[in-house]
């Protein structure tokens, strides 16, 4: 579904990703971790080019939008969601115009079908009693569960995580988690960018190791936290867990 | 009560006798037609001149860029570098005796051109910063949904922005309001002149100007509830 090859982003002389090349098929839940600043968020945010590459090719169901401009990569954003570790919700509108704006904006929906799917996907978040409530009267939790929400809206092909938990209190990862765990048995394609060991071991279908700008390793759940391979990672793994 | 009657005996040399009071009326009505008209002029030169400014500083990198972007990036730089390097007394003598020197130009217009465009170079930096204020966050957050970069600037970041710059913005009517006193330069009777053709008449300053005084006061006071007013209304969104 998702194939990267030969990827590359530097920034002036910085090379944050050197040489990655990696293929995600549909319906595979694929955690990513790795320490900070190994590129693991500018390796899911090349997926949807929020960041360009400088070198390599991304190719979307068979397409190549590396390239990419103006409506076409319009286009192809409206089929990839994505979750941010801080939410990004959009403070000046309610919870329900949040979840309907790109929708009914992008003329996908009529506004009475794109409220219908609101109350939907806020009932499958369990937050079907804030739909008039604005982003600032949420908790971090509940405004991760909405963004959620606000991506599935799209009716996306695959979801981006960006570290959904990271900006959360702990009392608050597993209502996030739980959501996101739904989605994955429904079906859905993810690429996860975490900390959460635990996540990534018991949901993900495939996890991946980036350090130092490439994947050093990556594995099905079990073999990959039982039987590490990478000095760097069994190192990675031996502080986190 | 020699001094209420002396007071008294003033007002109506300065304001009834002669019906002068007429000279403020016309006057105030000249005011409050250039302020709207500059204000309205000022407010669409200045959002063009911030968006083009900041969709340029965010999408232009070093190496590349639309050119039509940097083009009016560097056009929107010329003109707030002259307008706010220059006095608006001076823009105006300008716009009168130099720019439509040798055409029969309404005076009123000319003076709506130069406290527009005047006003224009303060209220497009007012914006900018406000667009700057945004996160960028909300910009990529309404790209990943694929809304284009037009539809971003004005569905997110801008109402966003403008709420932020409100009372900037406000600041900034107030300003636009007052110094149209100078109109009186290219001899239109603005309220200002008003008083001063009056007090020419009469030779008795303080009534006049006192007048004329409370009327800029009443309106920026008026000017200063309905801010407050809007304001709160977009606050809304802010109760926790």
């Amino acid at each position: 579904m998702i194939n990267v090859e030969h990827l590359c982003k530097s920034y002036g002389g910085l090379n944050v990703l050197k040489d990655v090349s990696e293929h995600i098929e549909k319906g595979e839940k694929v955690a990513v971790i790795g320490p900070s600043g190994s590129g693991k968020s500018t390796f899911l945010r090349c997926l949807n080019l929020l960041e360009t590459p400088t070198d390599g090719t991304i190719t979307f169901d068979g397409v190549d939008i590396t390239h990419c401009k103006g409506k076409e990569l319009d286009k192809v954003r409206q089929k990839m969601g994505m979750v941010f570790q801080h939410f990004n919700l959009f403070p000046h509108l309610t919870i329900r115009k949040n979840i309907t704006l790109a929708p009914v904006k992008l003329k996908l929906m009529s506004k009475e079908q794109a409220d219908k799917q609101a109350e939907v996907l806020l009932d499958r978040v369990g937050l079907l009693d804030k739909a008039d409530a604005y982003p600032a009267m949420l908790s971090g939790g509940q405004k991760q569960r909405i963004a959620i929400a606000r991506a599935l809206a799209m009716n996306p092909e695959v979801m981006l995580f960006d570290e959904p938990t990271s900006a959360l209190d702990p009392e608050m990862v597993g209502e996030v988690l739980d959501i996101m765990k739904q989605l994955a048995d429904d079906g859905m394609t993810m690429v996860v960018v975490t900390h959460e060991m635990g996540f990534a071991r018991e949901v993900a279908s495939r996890v991946l190791f980036i350090a130092d700008g490439q994947i050093l390793e990556q594995n099905t759940p079990k073999e990959f936290f039982e039987n590490p391979k990478n000095p760097r990672l069994q190192e990675f793994l031996s502080k986190v867990i | 009560m020699d001094f209420f009657e002396k007071m008294a005996e003033d007002f109506k040399q300065n304001f009834i006798e002669d019906d002068r009071w007429q000279y403020l009326l016309e006057g105030l009505g000249t005011t409050m037609l250039i302020t709207v008209f500059a204000l309205l002029l000022g407010l669409v030169l200045g959002f063009l001149a911030a968006i083009v400014r900041s969709t340029h500083d965010k999408v232009c990198t070093k190496e590349g860029g639309h050119f039509f972007l940097r083009f009016g990036n560097v056009i929107a730089k010329v003109y707030l570098t002259i307008i706010r390097g220059t006095p608006t007394t001076i823009q105006l003598l300008i716009i009168y005796f130099v720019i439509f020197g040798s055409v029969n130009i309404n005076k009123v217009l000319c003076a709506v051109l130069a406290f527009g465009i005047n006003s224009g170079a303060y209220i497009a930096e007012i914006i900018r910063s406000g667009i700057m204020s945004i996160d960028d966050g909300q910009t990529e957050a309404g790209r990943s949904l694929g809304l284009s970069f037009p539809r971003t600037m004005t569905l997110i970041i801008l109402p966003q922005a403008l709420k932020n710059v409100l009372p900037a913005l406000g600041n900034e009517f107030i300003v636009l309001l007052k110094e149209t006193s100078i109109s009186g330069y290219v001899s239109l009777m603005d309220v200002t002149r008003a008083g001063y053709v009056i007090q020419g008449q009469t030779y008795s300053p303080f009534m006049p100007l006192i007048a004329v005084a409370l009327i800029y006061l009443i309106i920026v006071i008026g000017l200063s509830k309905l801010l407050t007013l809007f304001e709160r209304r977009l606050a809304k969104n802010d109760k926790r």
